[in-house]
């Protein structure tokens, strides 16, 4: 006979997710778990794909759950659950990457002269998904997050901008930047083009800060 | 905006300067301008076809899900976190059980009092002021534990014994992950990846191991094994297996 069981509070009855951080805040000790076993899967990929590593991923998403465990008593419904937990797991991820912004950012690859990087049509979904991942995964950290949260996750740029703390504009910015070089890792650039096109980070730069506050 | 943004001159334009374009970068009335001009542009119409094919590529990148020991391990993190301080139990029914272990070894104290989360404050006789309460003690890593005498746990009482052994990985006399997987094999039970605590107790005078297992949304499994019997097609080697549920 388990006489714990006794003195523990609902968690069978909750369904949504605010109704699990108001279990959670009324002292149910398996809401916030069960809530986490939701969104986890959709928080590891933006972890991993952020900081590439998986061991700082893990850390990342422990060290989140568990200062949100800690926070989500005084949660207010004023915005979506998921989106607060998604904050917390982006802001854990970003200080990861503030921390370690010595480490220098591993380049591109160059292309042969008049060869995509990769064949494309000989390619099954498979290995397509994992050359766009480990393209990805080559962006500068500061593209990398826009990318992700953006055209990964299916976040808005507002919404991006708000939880990476910049500007809508410098969202959008970083995003181009960061789909440009992708277009030429992919190979969907022809190289002639992206040779004679791409410029070094630099041009345009004026014109771009210009247009970046907006 | 002032009104007066330049329209870039082209072609050619750079890859840049398109990618701005195609990511809405642009002020509108520069945009309105340049895409037309940009699309009649082969060269540039092709940029932003690519530019295109490689939003679909990331659009089109396959959910990661998490591996299963990232998964057990903030289980983990989070039933710690979510750990019961204490049972409710009425002033004198505690006090009768406080009169009851006095008699046991001081080990088996300190072990009841930390999985009550009860600090004494009364030092036992003869130690002095600067000793700090055995109950304060951290958990101690399992090599260290494993010199400890088990946790004593009453057949009735089992679910008291759940904090303490929720901060343990200790296999005991099991020794490994694959002895345990075995044991519980024997008994039908099957769970996936590592318990969220495990721990040798001593269950009224009897060498047991308890382990607690995660059972599905929002549930617990409690198991205690008897670590001279269980195993494989032994389903005798257990000898208490309770789901927690919610209420």
């Amino acid at each position: 006979m388990i006489t714990l069981a006794k003195v523990r509070s609902v968690t069978a009855a909750a369904s949504s997710d605010a109704d699990l951080i108001s279990a959670h805040a009324a002292g149910d000790p398996y809401a916030f778990a069960e809530l986490v076993k939701r969104h986890r899967d959709r928080m590891w990929a933006v972890a991993l794909r952020t900081l590439r590593d998986p061991e700082e991923a893990a850390d990342a998403l422990q060290e989140a759950f568990i200062s949100a465990f800690r926070a989500a008593a005084s949660f207010r419904a004023e915005s979506q659950v998921t989106t607060w937990l998604h904050r917390i797991v982006v802001n854990a991820c970003l200080d990861r990457m503030r921390r370690r912004q010595t480490r220098p950012t591993v380049p591109l690859p160059e292309a042969g002269p008049g060869e995509p990087v990769a064949p494309r049509d000989a390619m099954s979904d498979r290995e397509t998904s994992l050359m766009v991942q480990q393209a990805l995964m080559e962006l500068p950290e500061e593209q990398r997050a826009p990318i992700v949260l953006v055209d990964v996750e299916g976040y808005s740029v507002a919404e991006t901008a708000k939880l990476l703390g910049i500007a809508e504009g410098t969202v959008k910015s970083r995003c181009a930047r960061g789909r440009a070089k992708l277009a030429k890792v992919l190979g969907h650039l022809r190289n002639r083009i992206a040779d004679a096109n791409v410029p070094a980070d630099g041009v345009n730069v004026q014109e771009q800060r210009q247009w970046e506050g907006r | 905006m002032t009104g007066m943004e330049r329209v870039p001159m082209g072609p050619p334009w750079s890859v840049d300067l398109i990618a701005d374009l195609h990511a809405g970068v642009l002020p509108p009335e520069v945009a309105a301008q340049l895409r037309p001009r940009v699309e009649a542009d082969a060269e540039a119409a092709e940029i932003l076809w690519a530019l295109d094919a490689t939003l679909e590529d990331l659009h089109a990148l396959p959910p990661i899900p998490m591996p299963a020991d990232v998964a057990a391990r903030i289980d983990a993190a989070l039933a710690a976190e979510a750990r019961p301080v204490a049972p409710v139990v009425s002033l004198d029914e505690a006090r009768k059980r406080r009169n009851r272990r006095l008699g046991l070894g001081s080990g088996v104290l300190v072990a009841a009092a930390a999985a009550f989360g009860i600090v004494f404050a009364v030092a036992p006789g003869g130690s002095d002021q600067s000793t700090p309460p055995a109950a304060q003690d951290s958990p101690k890593p399992t090599s260290a534990a494993q010199a400890e005498p088990p946790l004593a746990v009453k057949e009735s009482e089992l679910g008291a014994a759940v904090g303490e052994v929720l901060k343990a990985q200790n296999y005991g006399p099991l020794e490994t992950p694959d002895r345990l997987a075995g044991c519980l094999q024997g008994g039908g039970i099957t769970s996936s990846g590592k318990p969220l605590g495990i721990s040798p107790i001593n269950l009224e005078g009897r060498d047991a191991v308890m382990a607690i297992l995660p059972a599905g949304l929002g549930q617990y499994r409690l198991v205690v094994l008897d670590p001279n019997t269980c195993g494989p097609d032994k389903p005798e080697g257990v000898l208490e297996d309770e789901t927690i549920k919610p209420r």
